[in-house]
């Protein structure tokens, strides 16, 4: 008798969030980085209004950075607990992969609806494509998640984890992280196009595809 | 029934030989004893034969019947209690079960085989309900891995002194487990040094070192 892959995603996504939940330690990083951030920039603006794309860049940069500073850590945190190797043996690659990647993706677009309206507040921003801005962090903090889930296992065991994973993360996120941040100036001042979030959702596409199909080789490493 | 093969196979650390030309075939249904000296090689051919280190030389197949089988499934086959193995600490015992078992059963883990799992390796219910495996002593995690093996119902079994830092009525149990597992049709493969548990097997593998 065989599990299901839907129930071993689930189990996945289900432990992740025990763990995350218990240890408080991932998300409270990301969260204090975000506020921190968010506090650092309106204080030092005293003021000052951002051009819409500036405004629009920094809040990706926020959202980029807190991926980095702790959603970005999951196989790293595996290995420090000792729990890689039950994971290696028991788990299933696809299972592990969108259990993971899916936890990630919630958790990003649950602090970006945290630092969203913070972020307008704060910055004096208002917004005239709602609809849009909300599917613009949708598919962006997606694709991160995921992206940021394949390099996290493909560093996972590298000594230097951190500083690789923000090098390698720069170029793989790029392609989404340029029409997230046109697409949100243009919510910021109602003059949108809707083709580049037909791009974002053609990474997010070939992200997952790419993913499944690469997380094989890693997970059953040769 | 699953057959592990080893063909030949060597492993280096650095400039360190620590099994060369090792040639073995276990067949389901016998537990093989690896006996050895401390760094004799032991846990190392314990996660060769886990896929989770390769050899540098030879070659490692694994077959059920005439047919090889590919490395993800003879993964999904294998279940491991090793010195390195960890559950997840800020998990419950039946947490752990349920996420390990999500893999392997298609039911969820019924309040029936969770008693019955914690009664095999001999946990007490009452001692680990509402407690995180973070609390629990050495020989309680032990003992939650071999739940978590036996919960797993895989044809190998890979135990690397399985029976250290268990009690008496616990490594009576590993035991026990083991030869219950391979009158079943399991492989078992046990790294030891303990006399017992090297009595209970069928063959045995003695690694020199060098």
């Amino acid at each position: 008798m065989h599990a299901s892959l839907y129930r071993a995603v689930e189990a996945v996504f289900r432990k992740e969030a025990r763990i995350s939940l218990r240890s408080r330690s991932s998300w409270l990083v990301v969260l204090m980085f975000a506020l921190t951030t968010l506090s650092c920039v309106s204080l030092l603006m005293q003021g000052d209004v951002l051009s819409p794309r500036l405004a629009a860049a920094m809040l990706w940069v926020i959202l980029f950075f807190s991926l980095l500073s702790g959603a970005g850590r999951g196989f790293a945190d595996e290995e420090q607990a000792g729990t890689l190797m039950a994971l290696s043996v028991y788990g299933s690659s696809q299972a592990v992969l969108f259990g993971k990647g899916l936890f990630m993706a919630v958790l990003l677009f649950a602090l970006s609806l945290l630092i969203v309206p913070v972020y307008l507040v704060l910055m004096d921003v208002a917004v005239f494509a709602w609809g849009l801005l909300l599917l613009t962090l949708l598919s962006g903090t997606y694709g991160m998640a995921m992206a940021g889930t394949l390099l996290s296992a493909l560093m996972a065991g590298a000594r230097a984890q951190n500083g690789l994973l923000s090098i390698l993360m720069l170029p793989v996120l790029l392609p989404i992280l340029l029409p997230a941040i046109v697409l949100t100036a243009g919510c910021f001042t109602g003059d949108v196009n809707g083709s580049y979030l037909v791009g974002m959702f053609l990474y997010d596409a070939i992200m997952t595809i790419a993913a499944s199909l690469l997380f094989d080789f890693l997970w059953y490493e040769d | 029934m699953v057959s592990l093969t080893f063909s030949d196979v060597t492993k280096r650390f650095g400039g360190r030989t620590v099994i060369e030309g090792l040639s073995a075939t276990l067949a389901g249904g016998t537990v093989t004893a690896v006996t050895g000296a401390n760094g004799s090689g032991k846990s190392t051919l314990l996660k060769m034969a886990a896929k989770l280190l390769l050899p540098d030389a030879g070659k490692i197949v694994a077959r059920d019947g005439e047919q090889e089988l590919c490395k993800a499934s003879y993964r999904s086959r294998l279940a491991i209690v090793t010195p390195e193995f960890h559950a997840y600490p800020k998990l419950t015992a039946r947490e752990n079960l349920d996420f390990f078992l999500s893999f392997r059963r298609a039911e969820a883990l019924s309040d029936a085989l969770y008693e019955q799992l914690l009664e095999r390796v001999g946990l007490a219910p009452g001692a680990v309900d509402g407690k995180m495996v973070e609390q629990f002593s050495t020989g309680m995690k032990k003992r939650l891995h071999f739940a978590i093996l036996l919960a797993s119902e895989a044809d190998v079994w890979l135990l690397d002194e399985p029976g250290a830092n268990l009690d008496a009525v616990g490594r009576s149990m590993v035991r026990r487990e083991a030869r219950l597992a391979a009158d079943g049709g399991k492989l078992v493969l046990l790294a030891t040094n303990d006399r017992e548990e090297e009595a209970e097997a069928d063959a045995c593998i003695s690694l020199s070192g060098r």
